[in-house]
């Protein structure tokens, strides 16, 4: 990784040229090399708002922006304010409607309730609120905001700073090819796994989140259970997914990586897995933890192979899962289902691969492209799949 | 929390950036609102960004007689500010000025939410209602791709790994035409729990209803007339698309399309 670069900008008026890491975000390069403490960083993901500064003359999350990308621009913050008439007006209406008390949120509400005072010379209370949202303040509340930009709403000075022209908008044109795009009819594709119900029923996590799903196997249940039985087979049938050593006893220690989008996690874990070959059925129950997210994954996973009338074969799987952590932000459950489905399909494909003979799976793990960062799936499946005689 | 650490490009022009791109391996950011969280929660960990935000072919605007291409690069707020022509006499502007905050609308991108395909994502269901067109570039050459052809999973597009979606061509609606967007969020300015968008445009033969906020993505509904004409029900349109789903986790998704529908309805009876 390259050190650092230079950037140039002009930071409350001033031209500056300083260092800045790629991946420091501008309030860090702010009150770490500038010692400008008045933007202050809250959630440091977009949400609280505290951060909102000025880059171009428009309010922005200066968490979510790269000091980097900032090159040339016009950056000014709550320090850069003192002789702006309208942010005068804003600190003492501020001040005496009692819109601030521990101070933490005001930077980035002045930086907002300036914005809101400039390009909505119309807005009233509700309106206020509503351009309000993305700033959160957690001690004295709204209605003394609320009332201090209302007020100077009434007879606001005229705004010094204001917004920079974007770059060029009608340089060279696209020029999209002349084809009229056809109109598509339904587009409403339905997974492979999913038919018919499981029924067998997971173990309880509690506050997990529940999924069944079916898989067709186009193989018979002999040769599938054979293939189930053989726990490192399955693992090798399941993308990004590897054991760290030869199961030891019904016990199991391995990894899978997932990734969905731009998103990548590798949860490292141990599993517990009984098998019932009688009844051709069995039971996982397993945790795993990314270390890097810092998000954790817990679940059971009970799944019964059934023969279907055509000589292929279901597996019917029913899962609890638990997901802890930065992750589970992103972790909502019907994207968990629909990355399930993906890996399923995959999966499925795989196991059929195996059942009938055909070409063996890639023995390394190799990150799934678009599946399942969720691990949720991902992990359950792992373990699920990882079962033992 | 801070990024894990990477490199850093910002591209000068679309041949610069496919060559920044070139290997598959770096990452194309735009405005970062999206990409921005996920870095600092350490969720993604590219090594290497490429900025595409200022790349001329991607701040670009084109019209014809029958559409508008937006480049990429346009941020919401230009939209919203009508800074750039809406085909649709505002229905860009309005669906615009409604996502997320305006500090995250002043540096978020049109291309960069498109690209990023979070399910419940406003322009995601907006421009599938719409029948919108992505322009894509990579190094095969261009290729358009239909918008409900462009998103495959959640947050995973038809995006090769050396492709950049380039511009979003929008159709102009026929003379009449009516639209429907209504979705469900518990807190302004939060990710939607439901959506759905609803364009009824007789004149050019166009019927869309789509349901959006799956967590898959968007869901365009195949009778858009018999729902429009109300021979079916949007709750019976939507079990009979996604019947591994229980009726209780749709419900908001059939209020979306039942109010996006009566918008719709009731913008057509104002003309």
């Amino acid at each position: 990784m390259s050190g650092t670069t230079e950037v140039t900008l002009r930071l409350n008026g001033r031209a500056i040229t300083l260092p800045a890491e790629p991946r420091s975000h501008l309030a860090d390069f702010l009150r770490e090399q500038h010692l400008l403490t008045g933007t202050h960083i809250g959630c440091e993901h977009g949400v609280c708002g505290a951060c909102t500064l000025f880059v171009d003359g428009r309010p922005v999350r200066s968490c979510i922006t790269l000091a980097v990308a900032c090159q040339d621009a016009e950056v000014t913050t709550v320090e850069g304010f003192e002789e702006d008439a309208l942010m005068g007006r804003l600190r003492q209406a501020f001040s005496r409607h009692h819109g601030l008390q521990c101070g933490y949120c005001t930077p980035g509400m002045l930086a907002t309730a300036y914005d809101i005072v400039r390009r909505l010379p119309d807005a009233d209370a509700p309106r206020i609120r509503r351009e309000l949202a993305g700033n959160l303040c957690r001690c004295t509340g709204y209605a003394g905001i609320v009332a201090a930009i209302q007020e100077v709403l009434q007879d606001p000075p005229p705004a010094k700073l204001v917004p920079v022209a974007r770059k060029s908008r009608n340089a060279p044109a696209v020029s999209p090819s002349p084809r009229p795009s056809p109109l598509r009819g339904e587009g409403a594709e339905r997974s492979e796994a999913g038919e018919g119900d499981a029924a067998v029923t997971a173990g309880e996590i509690p506050d997990g989140v529940r999924l069944t799903r079916s898989l067709p196997v186009a193989a018979s249940p002999d040769r599938v259970w054979a293939v189930l039985s053989d726990i490192p087979t399955v693992v090798s049938c399941i993308p990004g997914a590897a054991l760290d050593g030869p199961p030891e006893g019904e016990t199991l220690r391995g990894r899978c990586q997932v990734a969905v989008g731009p998103m990548r996690a590798a949860f490292q874990g141990t599993a517990r897995v009984s098998l019932d070959a009688a009844a051709r059925r069995g039971r996982v129950r397993g945790q795993g933890r990314d270390g890097l997210s810092r998000s954790g994954l817990e679940g059971a996973l009970d799944f019964a192979l059934e023969p279907l009338p055509d000589g292929g074969s279901r597996i019917d799987l029913a899962m609890v899962y638990r997901l802890k952590g930065p992750l589970a932000q992103f972790g909502r459950p019907a994207l968990v289902e629909a990355i399930a489905d993906r890996l399923l399909a995959e999966v499925g494909a795989a196991l059929t691969a195996r059942a009938t003979g055909a070409e063996a799976a890639p023995a390394a793990p190799r990150p799934l492209r678009g599946l399942p960062l969720l691990g949720a799936a991902a992990i359950a499946l792992i373990k699920r799949v990882l079962r033992r005689e | 929390m801070k990024p894990a650490p990477f490199d850093y490009s910002a591209a000068g022009d679309l041949s610069d950036a496919r060559r920044l791109l070139a290997g598959g391996a770096a990452k194309p950011v735009s405005g970062s609102q999206s990409l921005g969280p996920m870095l600092n929660l350490r969720l993604a960990r590219p090594g290497r960004l490429v900025d595409v935000s200022a790349l001329p072919e991607l701040r670009a605007v084109a019209e014809t007689a029958g559409a508008v291409t937006l480049g990429a690069a346009i941020t919401h707020a230009e939209i919203e500010d009508g800074e750039v022509p809406d085909p649709t006499g505002g229905w860009l502007r309005e669906a615009a000025g409604n996502i997320a905050y305006r500090a995250v609308r002043n540096r978020g991108t049109l291309g960069g939410s498109l690209a990023h395909a979070d399910p419940a994502a406003d322009w995601l269901i907006v421009m599938t209602g719409l029948g919108a067109t992505a322009i894509v570039e990579g190094p095969q050459g261009r290729r358009r791709v239909a918008i409900e052809d462009f998103a495959v999973g959640p947050f995973v597009t038809a995006l090769g790994a050396e492709e950049l979606l380039v511009a979003v061509e929008v159709p102009r609606p026929g003379a009449g035409a009516s639209w429907g967007y209504w979705k469900f969020a518990r807190q302004v300015g939060e990710f939607a729990k439901a959506s759905a968008a609803v364009l009824l445009d007789r004149q050019k033969g166009r019927l869309r209803c789509a349901v959006g906020a799956l967590g898959r993505p968007p869901l365009l509904l195949g009778d858009p007339e018999g729902l429009i004409e109300g021979q079916v029900s949007p709750a019976a349109a939507l079990r009979a698309a996604l019947p591994e789903r229980p009726a209780e986790a749709l419900v908001l998704h059939v209020t979306a399309l039942t109010r996006a529908l009566a918008q719709a309805r009731g913008g057509e009876e104002g003309r």
